[in-house]
Formats: C-alpha cells, structure tokens, sequence
C-alpha cells in the first residue's frame, strides 16, 4: 500500500489530573473515511486536537505523507493541508460568508466581488448550497457548517477532521453531509469522523478506530464488523436491556401537568414557544423531540417558572402554578433537570453534599430554623451516591472534581428526590458515555413506574423511542403534533423536525379526491 | 485537604516574612541601619503593655471591615465602599451616645448606638445593594462612589448639628464617659471592642457555611444562573449581602467611636476601607483568617509608627511594608496553584507508572 497521508505514533497526551491519550497510533489513507468512534471522555477529540495544532503532545510523533512533522499551532496543520471543524463552529455571526471563509487568508486591500465569485464557484464544484453573500447569522446550523466546510475547502485542506458533524443536524441534513463526504474522498481526499453514534459510522466510515479510556482499542474494516460488536468495543462490556412497559392511556390515570395555550413571545423577536398545549398522565413520559434550539429549553423552563411567559396555564394535578416562581413550584413537587448541568444544574467548587441541598435551601428537609443540618444532609447524600452508584470517595468532595457522568448521576438523584410529583428531564443523557446513559434510561423508567409524570426532551432520537409514550415534536417554538411513539418512523419524525407536517400534505390530497 | 492547609499557612507566613526582609533592604537607602530598625520596632512594640494594647485597637476594625469586604465577595460581589459605611455607622453611633447619654442608663445607650452604627451602615450598604439588584448599577462604582458622599455629608454634619458646643473645630464633644466601651486591660486603651470583632468573625463564619442564607449567598456568589434554577432570588441575595456587609462596616464605627476615639472628627481613619479590602484578600476572604490578617495589620502599623518616630525612618516606610507583604502573599498564592497542580500531575503519573509496572 502507499504511504499513509497521516500517521499518528504513540502519541500521549496528559494533562494535569489526567492522561487523556495513551499511546495512540492511528494511520489515514489517501481516499477513506476513518471513524473514530468512542464514548464521550474517550480521547477522540484530543488527540485530533494533537494532529491539528491545538493542543501539543506530551509524547509522540506524527507523520505526514511520510515526513515527520511538528504541528504547533493550527496555522502548521493547515499548510500540510490538514483542517479540523470543531464540534462548535468557529464563525463571526455578523459577518458574511465570504468574510468568513477569507478571514486570515488575505492581506492589504480585498475584492470582495472577485473572492464572493470564488467562493460561489468552489461551492458550485463540491454541491455545497451555500449563498457567498449572506451573514452566517441568518444561516440555519445545516448551513453554517457547509461554511465550516467551505472554510477548510478555501484552504486546499486534503484531510478534513470533523468533530460529531452530525450532532446538531436533522436526519435529512445529516444526510446530504454524508453525500459530500463521499464525494469528497473520490477526489482523493480523506475525512477523519469522531462521532459516538454507531449508525454514521456504518454508513460512511471506510475504517473504524474504536477507543476507550484514551486508548485505541481496535481498528476494523467496516465490511468485518457488526453493530454490537463495535458496541461491545466501545464500552468495554454488555449493557443491560431496558423493558418499556405498555403504555394504556386509561381514564383511571389523572392528568397530572396540563400545559394550556403556552405562548413566550419576546418583543421584536420571533416567537420561542406558540400556543403549546398538551397534557401529561400520571406514570406517563411524554417526549418532546426536535433540532437543539426549537424552543425547547424554554418548554421546560416555562414549566419550572423561570422562564417569562407572554401567555398561558399551568396545572399541576389540577391546581393553577402559572403564577408560582421557581422557588413555589419546587415545594409543589418539580424537578428540573436542565440541559446545561454546569451552568443550571451544579455549584462545581462547592462539596457533593452542598450540592445536593441546592434546590432545598428553602424547604424543611435538611434546613432546620435557618441552620444546616449538616449529619442528616451528609447521611442523605451518602445514601444517594450508594443507590446511584456515584463513583465518589465520600460527599466532602467537590462536584467539580467528579466526571461528567458521575455529575450528572448526582443531579439525577437529586432532581428525582426533589420532584416528588412530576420530572422535567432536559437532555438527560447528553454529554454521557453509554453506561452512565443505561443507567439513567432504567431510573427514568423507574420513576415512571412510580407514577411521576416525566417530560422528556432529547435531540436523540433513540432515545425519545426508547422511553417515551407520546411523542411531541417542537419545531421554531410550534408543536408539530403529538403522536403515540409506535406509530411514527424516524422518516416521519424527521420531516416534522424540519417543520414540514407530511399528515397535512397527506390529508389536503385527500380530501381533494 | 490536610496538606493543603499546612501549605497556606506555611506560604503565607514565608511570604510576609520576605515582604518584611524586602521592604527593610529599602532602609539603607535612607542611612537607616535595618538591622537596628527591626530591634528598635519589635522592642518597642512588644516591650510595653500599652503598645501591646495599641496593636489591639488597631486590629478591631480592621477585622470588621475585612469582614464587610469579605461578605460581599463571597457572593462574587465587590463592596469597596466600605468607608463610607464606617463613616455611617460613626455617625449614628455618635449621635445616639450624645443624644441619649445621661437619659438613660450607660449599657442600654452603648448598646442602641450599636445597634443605630449597624442599621446605618446596613441601609447605606441596602441602597448599594438596591442600585444593583434594581438597575444593574456597577457595584464597585456605586460603593465607592458612596465614600465621597457620606464624607462630605459627614463634614456638613459636622459644620451644623453635630459641631462642638465651642464651635471651634470641625469635631463633635467628646462623648460622656458612661458610654464609653469598657477597657479590658488596665494601663492600655484597649477596649473590649476586639471581642465584638472577633465575635462577628466567628458570627460571619457562621452565617456563610452553617446557615440557609450563607449557603445561598455563596451559591449565587459561585453560580447565579444555578441560583436561579433553584428558586434563589439573586436580587435578593445581592441586597442581603451588602445589607450584613454595610452592617459590619458600621460596627467597626461604633467601635472607634465609643471604644476608642470617644468623639467624631473629620478625615479621621481615611484608610480603614482601602485596608479592609486588603485583609479580606490577604486571608482569601476567609473570617477566621481575616482576624490574623487584621492582627498583622494592626503589629505593622504600630511597629511602624513606632519605627517612624525612634528612627530616621519616614512614616510611610508602614506604607511600603504593607504593600510589600500584600504583593508577596498575593504572589504566594499563584505559586501554591502552581505547585499543587504540579503535585496533581505528577501523583497521576506515579499512578499509571504503578499499574503499568503492576
């Protein structure tokens, strides 16, 4: 075989608290896809980080098209032609598509007419849609990224690194990036994808390297290997079945949240949520699905009362809480577990313990008269750790200082404690390796089966099919329709993610004929 | 976590240690022998029970306004007008024991001044606090800001209502002695206004970690948007905090008042602000550490007042040792970051060695 265009070499990298890469060694050649796959914490994106100059080795060697080469900074990366698309894309919003794509690339005064043509003609050649005129700011995230790709492209990059290029796409999106990538590795180029998601990886990975715990631990052909196989890899051991219970929407169930006529409409500003309706039953989990950023976010903090609502009612079990703040409705039984643990979720300098009281400050659990009941707080958060199996010495330990699944199994057990009625879960599982996912799947379930009401929001469509009973789709603020899960397919739910409803099409013929 | 404290304690005292030895080495510059200096400071600091007294005066207040400094910053607010808050609380401290003393008995009117120092100093910290919650006004502006005006009010005060009956100088009458805070040692003019400080740092420390409240303050201080998340008011944390703050800046002006100075004169303790701030970031904003800071504080400036008049050394060498010790210990604590991290980096790789050598 040729010379491999990259040759990565027992490269290992460590920072301070830990060693993030451990010998590694992957090969590219010319005209594949290499996929590397891993859980999150793996190692993937570090030492792509290693390869593109971002951050430096602690060992190692890297090698391109047969030379060893010293990449310090980006800038050397992108000279041996080497371009990486970072998970959150690196654009000026307020600037246009060519200013974007030639920023750093040119000197003295600029022909913006003579580049624009440029950049229009190399998106024609790689049937990238790109308009070379508009401000990235009134891009959808589809399209900003085919200007991250644009970007490298200008760049004569001839490997391109993407970092979960899929992770804030439709399936339809994600479907023509998968085309270009194929297009573009018949031209001779070669595309490294880190993803965790195992389908990508079936569909457009020519080569597999597979990592765990900052190490590779294995490399296979797509042709050699199977789904779980490659699952098994991946997590270094079988992962338990979760067992949905049937679902029978009965009317012995209480409705337990109802949400009427639900509307956030900031002034000068597109609407966040439209005249959202729907109810949920006691043991029952609704799933909200849809692109990050439909209006999503604000769904669940509007539930919670932290969020300004234009319009609408709220009803737990009956009782109005539209006018409760946040503070009244944890006392009525909510949990709220937000997307962003860092930010919402957790005090990171602050001890395990501390952080379990965080949302209980004001109620009479581990508070008596205004003093800290400190024996019974710590007592309890030990208990916690144990029954959630927290990998933690002891609860005086900050949160910072957990990883990112240990983090998020703390604040589910407290979300869990504190909503004794009803579950808000926001993208529960992201940012989670598969064991900590498994595990906070089965206590979802579990909660359910208790007889919670859980709203379930994931931008994961596997995982709103695994758990959920109904099924609401959000797209720009609008519910596109509440369906039972079992009746729609991935097609049909993708569709209605990028705002078309196939049903109305469907039903307007018919009642022409 | 044990190392990690024996670590502060022993950068901290090398730290003030090397701040001390840099700013004596300035001394030959001024034909003053250093090496007698220092005999000269700790003999006539230590040699005496009045210096010793003195020391203790000093240190008072200053733990009481590193105390307000480091209240605020624990819910990552700055309220550096701290000053102006002193100045309140001496006011009202003041006005209450001319006011009231001989009505009513000695104890009862000592104590509603304190009690008049802490409301004073607590509003004139909730209007800071109010300015920011309501209209997102900068904080650090706003209390410094407040400095200039209640000095200024203080000064018209002064010319007007609560001049001396002689009208003469821009200072109150001495206030009677009945209502005076009680000396403790005999032979010194040390009051028992150290126990008050002492007690509200024990009291603060209290407050910020045993408490329902301290805990939201230092949740909001650490992560207001999770505050928010968990049905804490931010505002109301915000105004809560300068409230206790401005409080605390109040108590050390009834301290001055009725412990030590026993009347209210213009420009007077012009610095106990701008020191406070230090102590507070001296100590890491830790109240039983500010009650050292402060200590070391109080030792510097008597030692250096002593140093100022049996030596040919300028007043203002209290001025350098200060800052030099200020500037060593904040140092201190990027080189403890650094070598702690370096202790993390290196206990991983005996770590992996180990396994892979297992």
């Amino acid at each position: 075989m040729s010379v491999p265009v990259v040759e990565l070499k027992h490269i290992t990298k460590r920072f301070a608290r830990v060693l993030a890469n451990d010998d590694v060694s992957i090969t590219i050649h010319q005209g594949e896809v290499v996929a590397l796959l891993g859980e999150n914490g793996a190692g993937k994106s570090t030492v792509m980080k290693c390869l593109y100059g971002l951050y430096r080795m602690t060992s190692g060697a890297i090698y391109v098209d047969g030379q060893e080469q010293k990449i310090e900074k980006p800038r050397d990366a992108m000279n041996l032609g080497i371009s990486m698309i970072q998970q959150h894309f690196s654009l000026v919003p307020a600037h246009t598509v060519t200013e974007n794509i030639i920023l750093g690339t040119c000197r003295g005064p600029i022909d913006y007419k003579k580049k624009e043509q440029e950049i229009a003609e190399l998106a024609r050649e790689h049937h990238l849609d790109v308009p070379a005129d508009a401000y990235v700011k009134d891009l959808p995230v589809g399209t900003q990224q085919k200007v991250e790709i644009l970007k490298a492209l200008y760049l004569k990059a001839r490997i391109l690194i993407m970092d979960e290029p899929t992770a804030v796409l439709t399936p339809q999106e994600s479907e023509i990036l998968m085309q270009f990538i194929r297009g573009y590795v018949e031209k001779g180029n070669s595309v490294v994808l880190i993803t965790h998601k195992m389908k990508e990886v079936m569909e457009a990975a020519d080569r597999i390297v597979v990592m765990r715990d900052g190490r590779v631990v294995g490399t296979v052909d797509k042709e050699e290997v199977q789904e779980t196989d490659l699952a098994h890899m991946m997590i270094g051991r079988d992962l338990e079945d979760l067992k949905k219970s049937a679902w029978e929407e009965s009317a012995d169930r209480k409705p337990c949240l109802e949400v009427r006529d639900l509307s956030i409409r900031p002034k000068n500003q597109a609407p966040l949520l439209e005249n959202i309706e729907f109810s949920i039953r006691e043991g029952e989990i609704l799933g909200v699905a849809g692109v990050s950023g439909n209006g999503q976010q604000e769904l669940c903090e509007a539930i919670y009362g932290a969020a300004d609502v234009t319009s609408g009612q709220i009803l737990l079990d009956g009782e109005d809480i539209s006018h409760l703040s946040v503070r009244g409705r944890i006392a009525k039984g909510m949990g709220y577990l937000a997307s962003d643990r860092h930010r919402y979720g957790m005090v990171s300098d602050m001890s395990l313990s501390e952080n379990m009281l965080l949302k209980a400050s004001y109620l009479k659990t581990w508070v008596n008269h205004g003093i800290i009941k400190r024996k019974k707080l710590n007592q309890d958060t030990q208990k916690a750790i144990q029954d959630y199996s927290v990998k933690a010495p002891d609860c005086s330990v900050s949160a910072g200082s957990l990883s990112g699944g240990n983090q998020q199994k703390l604040v589910v057990a407290r979300e869990v404690g504190m909503g004794e009625k009803m579950l808000i879960f926001d993208q529960p599982t992201r940012g989670l390796d598969l064991g900590a996912i498994n595990y906070v799947h089965k206590t979802i379930l579990e909660e359910k089966e208790r007889g919670k009401c859980i709203l379930l929001v994931s931008t994961e469509l596997s995982e709103i099919f695994a758990l959920s009973d109904r099924v609401m789709v959000l797209y720009q603020g609008r519910n596109m329709g509440i369906y039972q899960a079992d009746e729609l397919t991935t097609e049909k739910i993708g569709l209605l993610m990028a705002g078309y409803d196939p049903e109305k099409e469907k039903g307007g013929n018919g009642d022409e004929e | 976590m044990k190392s990690r404290k024996a670590d502060f304690i022993i950068w901290t005292a090398l730290a003030v240690i090397l701040g001390l030895i840099v700013s004596f080495s300035f001394l030959p510059l001024l034909n003053v022998n250093p090496v007698e200096a220092l005999q000269t400071m700790l003999v006539e600091t230590f040699s005496d029970t009045y210096t010793m007294g003195n020391i203790l005066v000093k240190t008072a207040p200053l733990i009481l306004t590193g105390l307000a400094f480091a209240f605020t910053y624990k819910a990552n607010l700055y309220n550096i007008g701290a000053q102006g808050q002193f100045y309140v609380g001496c006011i009202c401290a003041v006005a209450v024991s001319l006011g009231l003393a001989g009505a009513l008995p000695g104890p009862l009117v000592i104590l509603l001044a304190m009690l008049a120092a802490m409301l004073g100093g607590g509003l004139m910290g909730l209007l800071i606090g109010f300015l920011k919650a309501r209209f997102n006004a900068s904080e650090f502006l706003v209390s410094m800001m407040s400095t200039y005006v209640i000095t200024y009010v203080m000064q018209l005060l002064l010319r007007t209502v609560l001049q001396e009956s002689k009208h003469e100088y821009l200072k109150t009458d001495y206030i009677d002695s009945s209502v005076w805070l009680p000396k403790f040692l005999s032979g010194t003019s040390a009051s028992i206004g150290i126990f008050i400080a002492v007690g509200a740092a024990i009291l603060v420390w209290l407050i910020l970690y045993k408490t329902a409240l301290g805990y939201r303050i230092r949740v909001t201080g650490q992560n207001m948007d999770a505050a928010r998340m968990a049905g804490i008011n931010p505002f109301v944390q915000c105004m809560i905090a300068f409230a206790i703050s401005g409080a605390i800046a109040g108590l050390a002006g009834f301290i001055e008042i009725n412990g030590m100075q026993h009347m209210l004169l213009t420009d007077f303790d012009t610095d106990i602000g701008s020191y406070g701030i230090g102590i507070a970031i001296l100590a890491n904003a830790n109240p039983i550490g500010i009650i050292f800071a402060a200590l070391l504080f109080g030792v510097l400036t008597v030692g250096g007042t002593a140093l100022g008049h049996s030596t040919d050394a300028p007043a203002s060498t209290i001025d350098l040792m200060q800052g030099f010790v200020m500037l060593f210990v904040l140092m201190s604590f990027f080189f403890r970051k650094k070598i702690e991290l370096n202790r993390m980096k290196k206990q991983t790789v005996g770590a992996a060695e180990g396994k892979e050598a297992a």
